[in-house]
């Protein structure tokens, strides 16, 4: 365990901050509602311009997929932001939801958009048991354990007969006509991303979020101080898998399959890592923007270079230019230098 | 006034080193009992042991009666045992009012994910932080605060769960005269009050000046125990610090 760091701080030296009474930091401004409400309406809206969207499906299949990585990486925030334990396995609950959907569907016939729900709750027990096993250990040795985790379930299921085995599973397609099909699936992920930035405002904004806060600086300290450091992690950890499952349920009903190799793979877990570390790890909103941020990137390339490898290269070199010059990730850095503008600001 | 913690036959081993052994000593309820002993004698180590940051080899630790030898150090925290650390540990990245705030307990799930911090809480930190005359920096990030602030921010935050008996590992050292006069006085006040101190110090004149019992180790044993005034005239105690020299 931690103790004695030898090494005595300096004489009484530090520079006295100022402030002559108590000063209460002003509120963040009250703009960001306004903001935020039309953003909100923006979204709500989008698919009612039909007529003046000429790709339009391919831009709610583009819109749904942003909404579920928001979700998914500001679901993996709160384990890997505000408590500070980097999970590199959390696709496995989306495979969870889109397995526990997909079934049901497959098998059953009942729509994943009834369904989802309850595998997002399968992703929570999961969350439960995996936490009280790999939260015994910290560091790379947990990193390393929820990779463990999602290399256990793709073994599983790669030779799971009933699930379909390595082919997977087809799923029946939601009976819409072609030019209304995405919409349904836009609807649900835009429900979902809701969910679940709620979801992350209310924990950062809770006890139990600065509780976790305080196990990421300094987990000792937290626990000498009150913070049942133990239940709190496991607790943040399965709170972290419920709506990565939901959506995973709701993923696998839009792409109308289901197979291991689309859910529990590491390139996908890393992707919520990414989006969370550039936009800001431990922000409220650095999640958001950063799955924003990345498909912006993703998609500027796209347009500009092509489908080639340049492209590639020039998708790894903008985040590592972000990195460079936003080490705490967009919002965390603007934090940090008071430069974040208040809609951002939601900590 | 009885017999507040009992420890019995506590030890600790890091690979070679005994680092506490075989120490037993009581705290009497409503006194300030100090912990001395040359650098390296064991005196965090059986901090950690009472407040279980490290788990005994073997050995019992007893709280007003109750064995505690195994529970969580935030359960013991909510008993009424506090602790501060020899090396500052504040969390730097908050603000030094959600430092008093973060071990407060949660009654209930409500509590729990309901506000960040109640009105009654903000006023209790606000009181105790003003009590060690550190208030204004209350919003401010803790890793603003000077070294000396820091370890009256820890003294502060310790009293935020109402203990009966507060542990305080070295808050003296480095300290300068102005912050540790305050530091001394408070802790009198809260003494006087009926709160009971068990303190680890290397400032012998604030060890003498404050105990009304010392405690002294050695090579992670229990050397001697007296009154202040017994303990300095020990050729033992003498012995063990010029040996370590
Ligand atoms: N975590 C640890 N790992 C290994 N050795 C330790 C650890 N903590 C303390 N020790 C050793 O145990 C002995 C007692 O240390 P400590 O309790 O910190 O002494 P004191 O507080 O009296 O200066 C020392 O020899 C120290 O090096
Ligand atoms: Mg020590």
């Amino acid at each position: 365990m931690i103790e004695d760091r030898a090494a005595m701080g300096p004489e009484d030296s530090a520079p006295e901050p100022t402030p002559e009474e108590v000063q209460r930091p002003p509120g963040p401004a009250r703009y960001r509602w306004y903001v935020l409400a039309a953003v909100v309406v923006a979204l709500l809206a989008l698919p009612l311009f039909r007529p003046m969207i000429s790709s339009y499906n391919y831009v709610l299949t583009l819109g749904a997929l942003i909404l579920m990585w928001v979700a998914m990486s500001s679901s993996w925030n709160i384990l890997g932001g505000y408590a500070g334990y980097i999970s590199l396995g959390h696709s496995v609950f989306m495979g969870v939801g889109g397995y526990v959907a997909g079934v049901l569907l497959y098998y059953h016939g009942i729509s994943p958009f009834l369904t989802a729900l309850l595998g997002g709750l399968a992703a929570v027990a999961l969350g439960f048991l995996a936490g009280f096993i790999t939260l015994r250990t910290r560091g790379p040795a947990f990193i390393i354990s929820t990779i463990a985790l999602l290399f256990m379930f793709l073994l599983m299921t790669d030779n799971f007969e009933y699930l379909g085995g390595a082919a997977g599973l087809p799923l029946p397609p939601l009976e819409v006509p072609q030019e209304w099909l995405r919409v349904p699936f836009y609807y649900a992920m835009l429900f979902i991303a809701f969910g679940a930035v709620w979801t992350s405002y209310r924990v950062a904004h809770s006890k139990f979020g600065m509780g976790l806060r305080a196990i990421s600086e300094d987990e000792t300290k937290a626990e000498v101080a009150g913070v049942p450091t133990r239940l709190y992690k496991i607790s943040a950890f399965a709170m972290s898998a419920f709506w990565v499952g939901v959506a995973g349920g709701i993923y696998g009903y839009s792409i109308a399959f289901i197979r291991p190799t689309v859910f529990f793979t590491i390139a996908i877990s890393a992707q919520m890592v990414l989006m969370a570390i550039i936009g800001g790890k431990g922000t409220v909103a650095g999640p958001v923007l950063g799955a924003v941020l990345i498909y912006a990137i993703n998609e500027f390339s796209l347009v500009v270079f092509g489908a080639t490898e340049f492209n590639i290269v020039i998708q790894g070199t903008i985040l590592v230019a972000v990195l460079l010059f936003f080490p705490l990730g967009v919002v965390g850095t603007l934090r940090k230098m008071n430069r974040l503008p208040a809609f951002l600001n939601w900590d | 006034m009885g017999v507040m913690l009992e420890a019995r036959g506590l030890n600790k081993g890091f690979g070679g080193i005994q680092a506490v052994n075989d120490a037993s000593f009581d705290i009497e309820e409503g006194t300030i009992t100090s912990l001395i002993g040359p650098n390296g004698a064991g005196k965090t180590t059986t901090f950690n042991l009472i407040n279980n940051v490290i788990r005994a080899d073997s050995g019992s630790v007893k709280f007003e009666g109750t064995e505690i030898t195994r529970k969580m150090p935030h359960k013991l925290t909510r008993l009424g045992i506090g602790r501060t650390f020899q090396v500052t540990r504040a969390l730097d990245d908050m603000t030094v009012i959600e430092n008093m705030v973060v071990g407060s307990s949660a009654e209930n799930l409500r509590g729990t994910f309901g506000s960040r911090m109640l009105d009654s809480e903000t006023e209790r930190a606000l009181d105790l932080l003003a009590f060690v005359g550190i208030e204004k920096y209350a919003y401010s990030k803790a890793e603003l605060l000077s070294y000396g602030q820091r370890k009256l921010l820890e003294f502060s935050a310790v009293l935020m769960s109402k203990p009966r008996l507060v542990m305080l590992d070295e808050p003296a050292g480095g300290v300068n005269p102005a912050l540790l006069e305050r530091m001394v006085d408070r802790i009198r006040r809260l003494n006087g009050e009926g709160l009971t101190f068990f303190i680890v110090e290397h400032n012998m004149d604030l060890v003498m000046d404050l105990s009304d019992s010392v405690i002294v180790m050695a090579h992670g044993e229990v050397l001697t125990r007296g009154t202040p005034e017994e303990v300095q005239s020990d050729g033992r105690v003498l012995d063990a610090y010029l040996g370590m020299a």
